[in-house]
């Protein structure tokens, strides 16, 4: 009997073991020495195993520079599978962007690694980083398990980094969360702009301060860059993402704006007709749903 | 062998009468009889799809979820209930109705997706109900108030905002108040929370309102009228006796 249950028990772990969710992830190449794993424009949900944002990675002359490590920690343990397969060099630094959960939950398996990121973000990650899996663990379920939040080690000051043949430039702005960080490679003209734009898909806003976000992308519009890489969507080689984002945002505040003004409840907003040109845009009905919800208290606060 | 399927054929008959007799709930919730009896006591009811309950399609923030019912298609309805079978608190608000509509919006948390269910009472004593499913992950009711958290309610606490609007030719009237709201269900942090409103216009009380703690944390009312009186007066009362008067003459 004794025996018997062993066996089942042992069958269980081994099961356990065997369950690590595959992401299936390839690096794409997007530029000279740089690569992206793109995530699907999809919400978490058990079948992506959370795999819903873009990851990068520079390949430097002597040391490797990965930008954003996932939404869990085999995510970040599949990445370093995958670099591997293309350079042996070191991975000396991993930069989160911003505290959301689908940008540094991977960060537990770049234990080798120096994890920077800003100072807000580097805080509110110790602060908050496990309240997120606690939130996350009934949506992605097994594909999380194992997963610690693992804070950023250092904080990351609006400086360059040099890695001989690769100078970022990092500029920590606002908008879709309190800071963000973008990373311009001068070297190949590449943006790594983070979830500051969401290319042709609708912009998630938990966190956002809409005034603040507009006035960083007319900046960000400003870089002479080639390639534009963001937290979400496609490559883009064009600064159509950015105005994209420009206006949606403007619609979006002056939606709400109107609607506070008129006394509208929430459910009234969102069955109004959207403009045309946001038709065409993927997750467009949640996401502004989401927006909607988490936004409007502060718009009818404001209102005299 | 003939016996056996006799038998068979008479279950099945069976089965099919005790289920015709109830209302079958349209959502299928396992508490559907319960609530119902909880609620509705042995009163008469019907399945009703005239009263406009809207609910988000995906509930992301658990602790403030926006609920909308319009059930003014009853003229003259004496009562309305909302709750919710599956919350941790389960009843939401119950109106008892002296000219103000059958209308409510409000934030509610919740503690797992759970059927939403309006109950309004005719002018004839018949309930009809409507139900709508709130899809979450939950995690809404057993979580301490933020405020109660970042203690910053002692500057916020009772603070309001009031606005009227002609709407739809009705008068809307839009409520927030500074409220932490507490279940209680959160160890250390013992129940506090708003369990009565009262409306008022020129000293006649158009509806009471009992309101139970799944009500989110400083709640945002909507309220609508249909006669446009010129002043309105809302009185709030909480477990702790505290009175909070609110005058639409005060609008801010």
């Amino acid at each position: 009997m004794k025996i018997f249950l062993i066996l089942i028990i042992t069958i269980f772990t081994f099961n356990l073991n065997a369950n690590e969710f595959d992401f299936n992830l390839k690096a794409v190449k997007i530029a000279k020495d740089t690569y992206m794993f793109e995530g699907k424009e999809e919400y978490f949900s058990i079948q992506n195993g959370g795999d819903i944002s873009n990851t990068y990675f520079i390949i430097a002359k002597d040391s490797i520079l990965v930008i954003d490590s996932g939404s869990s920690y085999y995510y970040g343990l599949q990445m370093i599978k995958e670099i591997r397969k293309i350079s042996n060099k070191k991975i000396k630094y991993l930069i989160n962007t911003h505290h959301h959960p689908d940008h540094f939950l991977g960060n537990q398996a770049f234990k080798n690694s120096i994890i920077l990121a800003n100072k807000y973000t580097k805080e509110y990650i110790e602060k908050n980083g496990n309240e997120y899996i606690v939130a996350l663990i009934n949506i992605t379920q097994y594909a999380l398990s194992n997963t610690k939040a693992v804070a950023p080690t250092k904080v990351l000051k609006d400086s360059y980094i040099d890695l001989i043949n690769h100078k970022l430039k990092i500029l920590n702005l606002s908008g879709h969360t309190k800071k963000d960080t973008v990373i311009y490679d001068e070297n190949t003209k590449t943006l790594f702009v983070s979830d500051l734009v969401f290319n042709n898909r609708a912009a998630a806003t938990p966190h956002a301060n809409i005034k603040e976000w507009i006035k960083t992308l007319v900046k960000l519009k400003k870089i002479p860059y080639k390639v534009l890489a963001s937290g979400h969507g496609k490559i883009s080689y064009t600064k159509e993402p950015i105005n994209q984002m420009i206006s949606y945002l403007l619609y979006l505040d002056k939606r709400l704006k109107d609607s506070a003004l008129k006394g509208l409840s929430i459910f009234e907003i969102l069955v109004l007709k959207k403009p045309k040109e946001f038709l065409g845009i993927s997750m467009i009905n949640e996401e502004f749903e989401r927006s909607i919800i988490n936004l409007y208290p502060k718009y009818e606060d404001k209102i005299k | 062998m003939s016996k056996n399927i006799f038998f068979k054929i008479l279950l099945v008959f069976v089965c099919f009468l005790s289920f015709s007799y109830a209302q079958k709930d349209p959502l299928s919730s396992p508490m559907w009889n319960d609530v119902i009896k909880m609620f509705l006591k042995n009163e008469a009811y019907v399945i009703d799809k005239n009263i406009i309950i809207k609910v988000p399609s995906f509930a992301d923030n658990a602790l403030q979820v926006p609920i909308y019912v319009d059930a003014s298609y009853y003229k003259k309805a004496q009562r309305l209930l909302i709750f919710a079978d599956l919350n941790a608190i389960i009843p939401l608000l119950d109106m008892k109705l002296s000219g103000l509509l059958p209308v409510i919006s409000l934030n509610m948390k919740i503690a797992q997706g759970t059927p939403l269910r309006a109950a309004i009472k005719d002018k004839n004593g018949l309930w009809h109900i409507s139900s709508a499913e709130i899809k979450s992950f939950g995690g809404g009711c057993s979580v301490s108030s933020e405020a109660s958290l970042l203690e910053i309610s002692q500057d916020l606490f009772g603070k309001y905002k009031i606005k009227t609007f002609n709407i739809n030719n009705r008068k809307r009237i839009k409520l927030s108040i500074y409220h932490p709201m507490d279940t209680g269900l959160f160890v250390g942090n013992p129940e506090f929370f708003i369990n009565k409103v009262t409306i008022k216009a020129d000293d006649k009380i158009k509806a009471q309102i009992r309101t139970y703690a799944s009500v989110s944390e400083n709640p945002r009312l909507i309220f609508e009228d249909k006669d446009s009186e010129s002043i309105y007066e809302i009185i709030l009362e909480d477990t702790d006796g505290n009175i909070f008067k609110i005058s639409t003459k005060d609008q801010k």
